[in-house]
C-alpha cells in the first residue's frame, strides 16, 4: 500500500487537532526528554555543589561498581521476581474477575460489586500498607483467626520471614488493582457482538463454552495490548509497598531497584550511582517491551508498534 | 432569579476566601517578629502554631521558629532529599547528614558570630570549639546536648542500660542483678507468675531494631565487657597504647546473642521485636506490659514516663530503672557517663538560605539567656512552676501531671529542644537548668514504687542505681563522633555502611534462629565480607590522631 501524501489542505482542516497534539509533544519533550540530560550524572562523579559542568568525569566506573555490587544483583533479582509475580497475579485476576462479573445477571449486584472492587485503587499505598501491617501483626486479625481456628499454636510474625514477603506484596497488588484493571476488560466484553452469544445459545453452548469460545477470543486483542504495555512495567515492581513493609530482616528480598536508587542516590548522596541504576532499569524496560512486541508480531497478534 | 441568588452566594464565598487569605497573610508577619524554619532529622512532635510560650519567646526575642521533624524516613534520606531539592530551612540539625550538608557548602560558618554573641561562645571552651572545626578550619554547627553549666545536677541516667520495671524488682524482693542470666531469670519468673497486665499478655523483653536505633540490640556487647559508650568500637587502653577493638566479634557478643536466642526460643522475647517501628515500640512500652529492654534513656523515657504519669501506671510500678549488667559477675561497668559527652559530629546549624543570618545567630544567643531558658524548660512562673521563699523553683503534683500531657505540651510548652541549651545549675546558682535535674523536683515527682526501689538499693538517683565506675572521659571519647560523620567516599566509610546493612539483617536472624551455631557462623561470614577491617583501620587512625591532639 502506497502512503498517501499529506496535502496543505488536509493540514489546514486538521489545524485544531494538530495544535492539540503539539501541546502534548511539547509536554513530552519538557517532562520526558529534557530530564534525560541528567543521565550525564551516571558518567561523572556528580556533586550537587559542582553541577554538571564541574563534576569529575569517571566514564563507566559507576556502572562497574554497580555490577560488582552483590546487593545490586540481588536487587535486580527481587525487582524481576516481584514484577513478574505482580504482573501474573494482577493480570490473571483482572481477566477472571471481569469474566465472572460479566456473568452476573442482576444489574444492581453487578454495579455494586464493581464499584466496591475498584475503590481500593484510590487508596494510597501508605494506607494499604497500614491496613496490611495491622492485619498481619502478631495481634492482628489474621493471626487471631489462625490461632482461634487452631491452625496455629502461637501467632507468627509474617514480616519476619523472607518466604512470605513476595506473596504479601503480590496479594496487596491484587487486592488494590483487580477491580480497576477489570474495567478495561469489561468494556471490551460489552463490545462483543451479542448475536455471537445468541448463535452459540441456539447451538446449545453452555456458559463455560461461551466464555471459552466467544468472550475470551473477543477480548484477546485487548489482553495482548495490555500485556505488552505491562511487560514494559515489570521493573516498576513498586517502591512504596517494599519501602513501607520492608525491615532489616527481609531486606535481602524486599529491596527493589527503586529503593536501591534512593539509598545510594539520596541517602548516601551518590547521585551518579543512583542515576546509573536508573539507566539500567530503563534500558531493561525498553528491551522487554521491544521483545514482547516482536513476539506478538511473530505470532500474528495485536501489537503496540 | 435563581441564578442571581447563586451569583450572590458565589460572590460572598469568594469574598470570604479573600478575607481569610488576607488575614492569613497578616498573621504571617505580626509586628516585627521574624519567622524562621528549622528541620530536625529526628523523630519529634510538632507544637501548635499558636503555642503560648513560643509566642512569649517571640515577643521577647523577635524571632519565632517553626520546627519540623523526621516523619517516616531515615535521617539520611531526609537530608538527602533536602539537598536534592535545594530548598533549605533556616536552621537545621541533620543528625548523621551533617557532613553531607557541609560538603554541599550550604552551612554558615559560626566563627565571627561566636565573638559577637557571648552566650553562644560560653557554651564550649576554646579547645572544645576547636573540635567542631571542619577541614577548612571553620565551625559550622554546635551540639546542644550534654553540656553542663556550673555544678552537675544529673539525677537521671541519660545513657544506655538494660532497664527493668520497678514492679518486677519489688516482686522479686529487690535482688542484686549483675549479669544477663540473672536479668532474664527474674524477668521470666515474674512473667510466669504474672502472665497478664491490664488484660494484655506481658512481654518479658523487647528490642528495637529500626534504622539507626537498632543500637538497642546491637551495641550491648561493648557495655557488657565493661567499656564506655564509644558507640561504634571498643577502645582498649589496657596495654598502654589505646587500640581499637571490634565489639561485634568478641566472645561476649556471641554469648550475648546466644542468650537472646535462647530467650527468644523460650518465648520470652517479643516476637515482633525485629519488625516493629519506633512508634510501635513506644506504644508498646507505654502500655506497661513490657518488663525490660536495652535502650538509651532519652530514646524512650520522656514519652513513656509522661504516659505512665497520665495513666497512673507509675503508681503501679511500671517505671523503668537501669541495671549495670556485665557479662561476668564482679566486673566494673561503664554504662553511665559522668562527664559531658561532646558529640561534635552533629548539632544545630544555620543555612545559607537564611535571609537574616545575624538575626538567626542572635536568636541562638538569646534563648540561652536565663529568663528565656527558664521559659523553655520550666515554663511560665505561677502557671507551670512556683518559687518558694528561698528562690527555689518547684511544681505541684497538678502542674507535673499537666506538663506531662501531650496536648498541653503542644499548646503551651515550647522547649526548642534541638536549640542550644544547658544542663547543670542555673545562673542564679540555686536552681537546676532543667526541672528533671532539680533534686527536690526529682524526688517529689517520683512515684512511690520508684522511691521504695531506690531506698531498697540505697540509691539517691538513677546513676546510683546503675553503679558505674566514677571516672573522667578519656580524651578520645566518644569515638562514634567520628564514625557518625563518615561518608562513602572512603573504603572505611563504605565498609561502615555495609557492616550496618549486614547487622541490620543478621542480628535479628541470629536471635530468631533455631540453630544458633550455624546461623552465627553464617553471620560472621557475611560480616567479614563487608570488610570491617577497612573501617577499623580508619577508626584506629582517628584514635591515634585524637590521642596525639590531646597530648599537645
Amino acid at each position: 500500500m502506497k502512503a498517501k501524501r499529506i496535502s496543505w489542505k488536509e493540514l489546514k482542516n486538521q489545524k485544531f487537532l494538530l495544535i492539540c497534539t503539539a501541546c502534548f509533544v511539547v509536554y513530552g519533550i519538557i517532562f520526558y526528554y529534557l530530564p534525560l540530560g541528567g543521565w550525564i550524572m551516571a558518567f561523572q562523579n556528580y556533586k550537587t555543589k559542582d553541577g554538571f559542568f564541574d563534576s569529575q568525569w569517571v566514564g563507566f566506573e559507576k556502572f562497574k561498581f554497580l555490577f560488582s555490587d552483590a546487593t545490586f544483583l540481588r536487587v535486580i533479582r527481587n525487582t524481576l521476581a516481584m514484577g513478574v509475580l505482580n504482573l501474573v497475579c494482577t493480570f490473571v485476576m483482572a481477566i477472571v474477575f471481569a469474566i465472572l462479573l460479566n456473568e452476573v445477571r442482576l444489574a444492581i449486584g453487578k454495579k455494586f460489586v464493581q464499584t466496591v472492587s475498584y475503590l481500593p485503587h484510590f487508596l494510597s499505598w501508605i494506607i494499604v500498607t497500614g491496613i496490611l501491617h495491622d492485619a498481619l501483626s502478631s495481634s492482628g486479625i489474621i493471626n487471631e483467626l489462625l490461632v482461634k481456628l487452631g491452625i496455629l499454636d502461637t501467632p507468627i510474625n509474617f514480616f519476619a520471614h523472607k518466604g512470605y514477603f513476595w506473596p504479601i506484596v503480590a496479594f496487596a497488588n491484587v487486592w488494590k488493582e483487580t477491580g480497576w484493571n477489570a474495567i478495561v476488560y469489561l468494556a471490551a466484553i460489552t463490545s462483543i457482538d451479542p448475536s455471537l452469544y445468541e448463535a452459540a445459545t441456539i447451538d446449545g453452548a453452555g456458559r463455560w463454552a461461551k466464555i471459552k469460545n466467544i468472550t475470551l477470543p473477543g477480548i484477546r486483542p485487548t489482553i495482548m495490548i495490555l500485556l505488552i504495555m505491562n511487560i514494559g512495567n515489570v521493573l516498576n515492581a513498586g517502591f512504596e509497598v517494599q519501602y513501607l513493609l520492608g525491615n532489616g530482616l527481609v531486606k535481602s528480598v524486599s529491596e527493589t531497584i527503586d529503593i536501591y536508587t534512593l539509598t545510594w542516590g539520596v541517602s548516601q548522596n551518590d547521585f551518579s550511582l543512583g542515576t546509573a541504576a536508573g539507566i539500567f532499569k530503563s534500558v531493561v524496560a525498553i528491551i522487554l517491551i521491544v521483545a514482547a512486541n516482536q513476539f506478538a508480531k511473530k505470532t500474528g497478534e495485536q501489537r503496540l508498534f | 432569579m435563581k441564578n442571581r441568588k447563586l451569583q450572590r452566594v458565589l460572590a460572598l464565598g469568594l469574598l470570604a476566601v479573600m478575607v481569610l487569605a488576607l488575614a492569613g497573610c497578616n498573621k504571617k508577619d505580626d509586628g516585627d517578629i521574624k519567622n524562621f524554619t528549622m528541620f530536625i532529622a529526628m523523630a519529634g512532635s510538632e507544637i501548635n502554631d499558636d503555642n503560648e510560650i513560643q509566642q512569649i519567646i517571640a515577643e521577647k526575642t523577635g524571632v519565632k521558629v517553626k520546627e519540623t521533624w523526621l516523619t517516616g524516613q531515615t535521617a539520611a534520606e531526609a537530608v538527602g532529599s533536602i539537598i536534592a531539592g535545594g530548598d533549605y530551612p533556616d536552621f537545621i540539625d541533620g543528625g548523621d547528614g551533617m557532613m553531607a550538608l557541609y560538603d554541599e557548602g550550604v552551612l554558615v560558618p559560626w566563627d565571627e558570630y561566636l565573638d559577637k554573641y557571648p552566650n553562644l561562645k560560653e557554651m564550649y571552651s576554646d579547645k572544645e570549639w576547636d573540635s567542631f572545626r571542619q577541614e577548612d578550619g571553620h565551625i559550622y554547627w554546635a551540639n546542644v546536648f550534654q553540656n553542663t553549666y556550673g555544678e552537675n545536677r544529673a539525677t537521671t541516667h541519660n545513657d544506655e542500660a538494660f532497664w527493668i520495671q520497678v514492679r518486677v524488682l519489688e516482686w522479686a524482693g529487690y535482688p542484686q542483678i549483675k549479669t544477663l542470666d540473672q536479668y532474664f531469670d527474674v524477668l521470666t519468673r515474674f512473667a510466669e507468675a504474672n502472665p497478664t497486665f491490664k488484660d494484655a499478655d506481658v512481654i518479658p523483653y523487647t528490642a528495637l531494631c529500626e534504622d539507626w536505633k537498632y543500637f538497642c540490640i546491637e551495641n550491648a556487647p561493648e557495655f557488657l565487657d565493661g567499656y564506655p559508650n564509644d558507640g561504634s568500637v571498643i577502645v582498649d587502653a589496657s596495654s598502654g597504647t589505646p587500640t581499637i577493638v571490634d565489639y561485634n566479634t568478641t566472645p561476649t557478643a556471641k554469648k550475648y546473642f546466644q542468650k537472646l536466642n535462647e530467650q527468644y526460643l523460650a518465648g520470652n522475647i517479643d516476637i515482633e521485636f525485629a519488625t516493629q517501628t519506633y512508634d510501635e515500640y513506644i506504644a508498646k512500652l507505654s502500655t506497661g506490659r513490657v518488663l525490660g529492654m536495652c535502650d538509651q534513656w532519652w530514646d524512650f523515657a520522656y514519652t513513656v514516663n509522661d504516659v505512665f504519669k497520665q495513666q497512673g501506671l507509675d503508681k503501679l510500678g511500671c517505671n523503668y530503672v537501669p541495671l549495670g549488667l556485665t557479662i561476668e559477675e564482679g566486673m566494673e561497668n561503664r554504662w553511665h557517663t559522668y562527664d559531658d559527652t561532646l558529640n561534635n559530629s552533629s548539632g544545630v546549624a544555620v543555612t545559607t538560605s537564611c535571609k537574616d543570618i545575624d538575626a538567626a545567630f542572635k536568636f541562638l544567643n538569646d534563648i540561652l539567656d536565663q529568663e528565656i531558658h527558664d521559659l523553655r524548660f520550666w515554663g511560665v512562673e505561677g502557671v507551670d512552676y512556683l518559687v518558694d521563699e528561698d528562690g527555689m523553683y518547684y511544681r505541684t503534683e497538678e502542674m507535673r501531671t499537666k506538663c506531662a500531657d501531650p496536648a498541653y505540651q503542644a499548646s503551651h510548652l515550647c522547649n526548642y529542644s534541638y536549640m542550644p541549651q544547658w544542663l547543670g545549675t542555673s545562673h542564679d546558682g540555686k536552681n537546676a537548668m532543667q526541672p528533671n535535674e532539680q533534686a527536690s523536683e526529682f524526688f517529689d515527682g517520683l512515684a512511690e514504687p520508684l522511691v521504695k526501689c531506690f531506698e531498697a538499693y540505697n540509691a539517691d538517683s538513677y546513676p546510683d542505681m546503675i553503679g558505674s565506675v566514677v571516672e573522667h572521659n578519656q580524651p578520645w571519647f566518644p569515638m562514634y563522633s567520628f564514625s557518625n560523620a563518615m561518608t562513602t567516599d572512603t573504603p572505611g566509610g563504605k565498609a561502615w555502611v555495609k557492616m550496618g546493612e549486614v547487622k541490620h539483617e543478621w542480628l535479628p536472624r541470629v536471635v530468631m534462629s533455631s540453630n544458633f551455631e550455624s546461623e552465627w557462623n553464617a553471620y560472621m561470614d557475611a560480616y567479614k565480607a563487608a570488610n570491617p577491617q577497612n573501617f577499623l583501620d580508619e577508626m584506629q587512625q582517628e584514635l591515634n590522631r585524637r590521642v596525639e591532639a590531646a597530648a599537645e
